[in-house]
């Protein structure tokens, strides 16, 4: 199976966050600074006060905050291996931990003028243990929610991904050719195979590009079968993602649509230019089709687009881009995602 | 009709060329128990027309989805020839016109095409009648790219963005563009309705196109009886305005 293991950033929702990915890192550092700041307004009786108190509040928090998520950071490998609820247990301990120790060293520096200053040091991990059990829950949340989406966008997924009218005309385009090419019919069978069962594999598995790219030439191959000439293909692959890996079914939808949408309704096609390449560490995927101009947009190209929006977003949170150009007579589709290396879970 | 004897004249539109070879192969398939000739076949509706004006089709089976054309605006078209064909639609899947189908009972056929279907569609053909094409216009939410008229057994497609004004005179509805008039038999009320997008109503006889309105202007300055005209881009021709139909001075004049 070319379908590697999944890494752990895919496992919803029995999966703490990817301490790794900037978004869920900056939900991290906005809630606790959220809630910090409401505790400050909650004690306060004036603008000046709050003000005053979140940053004494700060001056505490942020060592702690910051150097958690360093240390989660560090350790995420290590936490992703256990059973979710060790894992947050782990996760809890640690930011406990963390607390006392910077409380032990900080000294002075944190004690209060006034009051018990063992009090304060157990209040503060009292606090900052509480604050990760609210975000773990609010993570755990956000993922149940998230996987009712997925389960939604996959029960309409073969839908988007592998279009009936697609289906149809492919077995029409086929059996055209039974007759006189039992050949070249047999390997279209083969070919409508491989698409159907990548269709039905778990979306949220990362798969190989190379093999993205052969089931998108496949495809190509069949589509190619019933439009003949009117389609041609250009392939721009850097070669050094050979060994990235991609959630499934991102390029061949893409390319669907491009036929659909842009090739099948201009009488004379039109070539798709397909661009994949590496810059810093995120991969690019460019798709270009040209399209009738006077055609409106359809229905069904933005479920497919919503479908590929959705599942990038569960994916990669902030870190994948994906911008759509409509122009005159053109289409541009340009996704940036994170550069993902087979086995080892190195991306950063 | 008159024709029992002779082969059945079939024609095949399809843009797929795979698709019309398969037709092919099923109308050779039918031959065995159903005289009929296959006497022709295009890859869009323009080049479909421009035969099925010269050859005499019994039956054309349409692809619905193609460039250019669709399949059943072309149907529409070939309602104007002297002798219409039976239409039989094809389609890999279409809900939309599917459904609108089986509501007004036309006949279809569903690709992959089963041979047996294949040969039920063309028997029935025999005996049928052409779809009306008030029908034909609601098979679809979309309004047709040309309208088209018959002039000396020739089918003359007028695309609808070249029309200026179309206006209701008598029996007939005068089609004009830039370069020259035509005459056109449908009513005006459905082409208003069908290509709203393009056009608007300024009198009870008369539609122009809103795009092309250069200037309103002011004529008659005996006091109450003045009265707006419409002046359209490369025509010198000006085109009265109803009194009902005013308000559409002011509207256009805030853009």
């Amino acid at each position: 199976m070319p379908e590697v293991q999944s890494i752990n950033q895919n496992l919803w929702p029995d999966a703490l966050p990817n301490f790794r990915n900037l978004g869920a890192t900056l939900r991290i550092v906005l809630w606790v600074n959220g809630i910090a700041l409401f505790a400050a307004i909650v004690q306060s009786a004036s603008v000046a006060e709050i003000v005053q108190r979140f940053i004494d509040g700060s001056a505490f928090i942020q060592p702690v905050l910051l150097s958690s998520l360093l240390l989660l950071y560090g350790l995420k490998d290590i936490l992703a291996r256990l059973i979710y609820w060790q894992g947050a247990a782990s996760v809890i301990f640690l930011v406990v931990v963390t607390t006392l120790i910077i409380a032990y060293f900080g000294g002075d520096l944190f004690a209060s003028s006034q009051g018990n200053a063992s009090f304060y040091v157990w209040r503060n991990a009292l606090l900052s243990g509480a604050m990760a059990v609210l975000i773990l829950a609010y993570f755990r949340l956000r993922a149940m929610s998230l996987s009712t989406a997925l389960h939604r966008a996959r029960l309409q997924a073969l839908q988007a991904r592998i279009r009936p009218h697609f289906l149809f005309n492919s077995i029409n385009a086929v059996l055209s050719i039974v007759r006189a090419d039992p050949k070249q019919a047999e390997s279209a069978l083969e070919d409508m195979a491989d698409l159907f069962r990548m269709a039905m594999t778990d979306t949220r598995k990362m798969v190989m590009l190379s093999h993205e790219i052969a089931l998108s030439r496949q495809y190509l191959a069949l589509e190619k079968l019933r439009l003949g000439e009117r389609l041609t293909e250009s392939w721009q692959i850097d070669t050094s993602l050979n060994d990235a890996l991609v959630p499934p079914l991102m390029l061949q939808p893409l390319l669907e649509n491009a036929v659909y949408h842009g090739i099948e309704p201009l009488e004379k096609g039109g070539i798709i230019d397909i661009k994949l390449f590496k810059k810093g560490q995120d991969i690019h995927l460019e798709i270009k089709n040209p399209c009738h101009a006077h055609r409106g947009k359809h229905n069904g190209h933005k479920m497919a687009l919503e479908n590929i929006r959705e599942r990038l977003a569960l994916q990669f949170d902030v870190e994948a881009k994906y911008t759509v150009e409509c122009g005159e007579d053109f289409y541009h589709v340009h996704i940036q995602m994170p550069y993902i290396k087979e086995e080892r879970h190195e991306q950063r | 009709m008159n024709s029992v004897n002779l082969p059945l004249a079939v024609y095949i539109v399809d843009d797929e060329s795979p698709a019309r070879h398969r037709i092919k192969e099923l109308l050779s398939d039918c031959q065995l128990q159903l005289p009929l000739e296959l006497i022709g076949e295009a890859s869009n509706g323009i080049d479909a027309l421009e035969q099925l004006s010269t050859l005499n089709a019994d039956v054309v089976l349409v692809d619905i989805r193609m460039p250019q054309m669709d399949g059943i605006e072309l149907a529409q078209h070939l309602n104007k020839l002297e002798k219409p064909p039976v239409i039989i639609f094809t389609t890999a899947f279409d809900n939309y016109a599917i459904q609108a189908f089986e509501q007004h009972a036309v006949d279809y056929l569903l690709k992959p095409i089963r041979l047996g279907r294949l040969f039920e569609a063309l028997t029935r053909a025999r005996a049928a009648v052409p779809i009306r094409s008030e029908i034909l216009q609601e098979l679809t939410p979309e309004a047709r790219k040309n309208l088209s008229i018959q002039e000396r057994g020739k089918i003359i497609l007028i695309p609808i963005e070249k029309i200026l004004y179309l206006r209701a005179e008598l029996k007939y509805i005068t089609v004009r563009t830039e370069e020259r008039e035509y005459l056109a038999e449908e009513p005006l009320g459905s082409l208003e309705k069908e290509f709203a997008a393009r056009f608007i109503r300024i009198h009870r006889n008369c539609l122009v196109a809103k795009d092309e309105i250069e200037s309103f202007e002011k004529t008659g300055d005996d006091g109450a009886e003045t009265h707006w005209t419409v002046k359209l881009k490369g025509l010198d021709e000006k085109l009265p305005i109803s009194r009902r139909q005013q308000y559409i001075v002011k509207e256009f004049k805030k853009y």
